[in-house]
């Protein structure tokens, strides 16, 4: 096999592009022999192909952006959530810093901003693909759209038995807050992962989907701006220092990126010229 | 000590060498007949003294697909073809007129000072 750094190259480009150009990149590596430039070529060109991959169906650009940017503005709201869980309903202030309260009520208001944006931002796509797969009798994509109602009221169910199964006055043990956190990010996946699965196998086109990929963006850029303010209490909210915290912040700041990412795919598809 | 520096010069002559800018080669390349990724490069290479690297080409391709300005033709083999759109030839004619205007323009007035008549 000839230009094998070329050809790993092109392993760095979105699926999508692959699948569209990677063929005909072939021919032309098997034709002029690749080598080490052209490999590099490839590398420096397969960023941009993420950022502003090519709209040659811009349904299909929306859907696939709508589903990422949903999985992951999910993973970061729930580190939101905990983010909550862990100080303000543990009632955490710095002494000397009054600005922790209010930022704290700005970062309540922002999330909840954030989670009705994206909802009525997707309701409109979400009917009609929900009217669809009745009208069609598709039981599986009926149940993978509703799995964002189904989920969180499982998980809320479950909690509030094994909270009363296992609490006490003081809350749960280390343990469980760990195990009831690590059954809310599967929760909020599956509740993600539902209406994504919807998308890819209904593949809805449309009007519907330009709202729900613009409003998107709004809902990433206000839950990006949570996240902001998330980052900058950990410099005076005391104990966030430490390595569970870094961890933490790592998984926020990569769930910001790639939601950020994501949703400016999907409203640029939205957005452009047919 | 002298701004003026070979070196000055070759990053002048390289911003000035963004004339050949790699979508306008394609355009170029593909004006007279439908040609494949390879037959572009060899095209472009051999007439328009550019190397085009498979990664600028097929980022080049992907935008002006996408901009409807080339357009892909069915193809049995994995070497597809591409065909200037009118969209892109319309584009092409418009820039070439104004690359026209500004190499007659330079022409002009290089043989004023310098009395150069030009190749």
């Amino acid at each position: 096999m000839r230009a094998p750094l070329a050809r790993a190259a092109l392993a760095l480009y979105p699926p999508s592009w692959r699948a569209r150009y990677g063929d005909e990149v072939l021919a032309l590596l098997d034709d002029s022999g690749g080598g080490p430039a052209a490999g590099a070529s490839l590398a420096w060109h397969a960023l941009p192909a993420w950022i502003r991959p090519p709209l040659h169906d811009r349904s299909d650009r929306m859907r696939a952006s709508l589903a990422t940017a949903l999985m992951s503005w999910s993973m970061l709201t729930g580190l939101g959530l905990v983010f909550a869980q862990l100080t303000q309903l543990q009632g955490v202030n710095a002494p000397g810093h009054p600005e922790l309260r209010w930022a704290y009520a700005v970062f309540d208001v922002t999330l909840a901003i954030s989670a009705l944006v994206a909802g009525l931002g997707g309701l409109p796509l979400w009917l009609l693909m929900l009217r669809r797969a009745r009208r069609e009798q598709r039981t599986r994509d009926a149940v993978y759209l509703l799995l964002p109602v189904i989920a969180p009221v499982a998980y809320l169910a479950a909690l509030i038995v094994t909270i009363r199964l296992v609490g006490s006055a003081n809350g749960v043990s280390q343990g469980w807050f760990g195990v009831v956190t690590l059954a809310g990010f599967a929760a909020a996946a599956a509740a993600a992962a539902g209406p994504g699965l919807a998308l890819r196998r209904l593949q809805p086109r449309g009007p519907a989907l330009r709202p729900a990929a613009v409003m998107a963006m709004a809902a990433v850029a206000i839950v990006v701006a949570v996240t902001s303010l998330n980052l900058w209490a950990r410099n005076f909210a005391g104990y966030h220092d430490g390595t569970v915290s870094g961890i933490y912040l790592a998984l926020v700041v990569t769930a910001a990126t790639v939601t950020t990412v994501s949703a400016a795919r999907g409203t640029r598809a939205a957005l452009a010229q047919p | 000590m002298s701004w003026y520096t070979p070196t000055g010069e070759s990053n002048v002559t390289d911003r000035l060498d963004r004339w050949a800018d790699p979508p306008l080669l394609v355009l170029a390349s593909l004006a007279d007949e439908p040609k494949h990724g390879y037959a572009i490069t060899q095209d472009v290479a051999e007439t328009m003294g550019v190397r085009l690297s498979a990664g600028t080409l097929y980022a080049v391709i992907a935008r002006l697909e996408a901009r409807g300005l080339i357009e892909p033709l069915e193809s049995d083999d994995r070497r597809r073809p591409y065909r200037i759109t009118m969209a892109g030839a319309e584009a092409l004619a418009r820039q070439s007129e104004r690359m026209s205007k500004v190499a007659s323009v330079a022409r002009e007035r290089l043989g004023t000072r310098l009395g150069w008549a030009g190749a």
